[in-house]
């Protein structure tokens, strides 16, 4: 393991949101270490998305702050990255193209965006494809296109929101394996947000359990297993068990 | 099976010079049987090979399409360059549509040919008045689609830009307006058809050359003749704009080509 003395890279203080009298999200502090891998679950609804695009700063906090490197979150100066739920590859631009659209937005120099662009094209193995278009490639690709346009923006934080929600089995172990992959080459300080326990026992350095609406933190889990992870390994299914009950709130 | 596929091929390939002769054999019947109705087609292609030799007003009859091709395609330049950019303004900017959108709203029923009268008092009977209503008729799809293309982009997209911190001008043009442009295309398409139809109306009130002015000299001779060619001439040129826009479209916007 990497180890618990990393730096913190991203601080949460006392987030609570509320729209009008309605309490979604209720005093959440925690903190992420840098290059951490962090895995958000709770009941469906209960205000992950809204906890998210809070990190993303889409949405602004009733009260509490949002730290990184010790800075207020600013989209302008941190580096913020997020892979939606839904397909979002644009459509009118080639795979490399939608890999360099972040980059270019951010004015990056050309030749600097290139280099990337290709590192990710390898990274991904879709170099033969660089000039597709997204329709012309199968759902899995597509993707991975949305996936590797985040991650070649060198993230200072990167959100996922239960990017593999719509996939079968198979493709999502394959895209979860992907996204160690890129993670470790990366070193990305990831929030990972699903609602498949397995998924997130697989994935994440650190569980956050949240509770059902209004939501605050219940458990903070340290996820120790050697990887690559195996379903079937006795502890991850302890983990698995454990995460399963916190999460139970009937 | 790969038998009956070849077969099938070969039909497929066959049936539209079937559909067209069976046509041309309904034409020689009628115009045999009923001569004050329609002539014949040799008759029609004779009428049509005498055009080169007596000019009308002039001009060949290649003449008068491109006079009225020109009408269209200067009107049609006006109309998209105009009507692209008032459509980005009245779908995009709230403001730009509670300014002008109502106004749009009441003129857009208007069909062109009701402001002949007007355009004529205003602009007298040369090009200009005809170029302008030409513009009237067909600005009016590509604002319609423009406006629904941007209205109707997706919110995920946008939403994307807002993540990477695009800025509203980035936002713009690198989302909303690539996201329409499929949306803006169809529009033009039927720009082209409006403006073709449109500028024959405006022809035939008026004009010394063109196809719509060798319809109404048609009729006006009793030499039906000549009103055939020039219908045939407009269907052609008609399809033929149609192959050339769909082949514009597969320029501008390469991901819609099917895998």
């Amino acid at each position: 393991m990497m180890g618990n003395n990393r730096e913190v890279k991203v601080e949460v203080k006392n987030l609570t949101k509320k729209f009008d009298d309605l309490l979604v999200l209720n005093d959440i502090s925690f903190n992420i270490r840098k290059g951490e891998f962090v895995c958000v679950v709770g009941p469906t609804g209960c205000g992950k998305t809204t906890f998210l695009n809070l990190l993303t700063k889409l949405i602004e906090p009733t009260s509490g702050e949002l730290l990184i490197d010790g800075e207020p979150a600013d989209p302008k100066k941190h580096n913020l990255a997020f892979v939606f739920q839904e397909p979002s590859a644009f459509q009118w631009l080639t795979v490399e193209e939608n890999l360099a659209f972040g980059l270019k937005i951010k004015k990056l120099p050309p030749d600097e965006i290139k280099r990337r662009v290709d590192n990710m094209l390898e990274l991904l193995g879709l170099t033969k494809f660089r000039n597709a278009y997204p329709s012309q490639l199968s759902v899995s690709s597509e993707q991975r296109i949305i996936i590797g346009r985040a991650f070649v923006m060198n993230p200072d934080l990167l959100l996922m929101d239960e990017p593999y929600g719509q996939m079968d089995i198979k493709l999502r172990y394959y895209l979860e394996d992907e996204v160690i992959r890129l993670w470790k080459e990366t070193g990305s300080t990831v929030v990972f947000i699903t609602h498949n326990i397995e998924e997130a026992v697989y994935l994440a350095e650190k569980v956050l359990i949240l509770t059902n609406k209004p939501a605050t933190i219940k458990e903070e889990i340290e996820v120790e297993l050697p990887r690559p992870r195996d379903f079937t390994d006795p502890a991850f299914i302890q983990l698995r068990t454990h995460i399963t009950d916190q999460i139970k709130w009937w | 099976m790969k038998q009956r596929n070849l077969f099938l091929e070969i039909l497929y390939a066959v049936l539209p010079a079937v559909s067209i002769a069976c046509l041309l054999v309904l034409w020689m019947g009628v115009s045999g049987n009923r001569p004050d109705l329609i002539p014949t087609p040799a008759e029609t292609w004779s009428r049509f090979a005498d055009t080169f030799d007596k000019p009308i007003m002039r001009l060949s009859f290649f003449g008068h399409i491109l006079a009225s091709l020109r009408r269209v395609m200067t009107a049609l330049l006006i109309s998209w360059s105009a009507g692209i950019l008032f459509g980005i303004l009245i779908g995009w900017s709230r403001t730009g549509k509670s300014v002008f959108g109502s106004i749009f709203n009441m003129l857009r029923p208007i069909p062109p040919l009701a402001w002949i009268p007007l355009i004529t008092i205003w602009f007298g009977i040369g090009e200009t008045p005809k170029i302008l209503i030409v513009v009237i008729g067909s600005i009016v799809p590509v604002i319609v689609n423009t406006q629904s293309g941007m209205e109707r982009v997706e919110q995920l997209y946008l939403d994307v830009g807002t993540v990477f911190h695009a800025n509203s001008r980035q936002l713009l043009f690198e989302i909303a307006v690539p996201s329409a442009l499929p949306t803006i295309l169809a529009g033009i398409k039927t720009s082209i058809s409006t403006g073709w139809m449109v500028v024959l109306a405006a022809e035939m009130l008026g004009a010394k050359s063109g196809v719509g002015f060798l319809i109404t000299r048609g009729m006006d001779s009793g030499d039906t003749a000549l009103v055939l060619v020039a219908m045939i001439a407009i269907g052609i040129v008609g399809a033929l704009l149609a192959v050339f826009i769909s082949f514009v479209e597969r320029m501008i916007c390469p991901w819609l080509r099917k895998k």
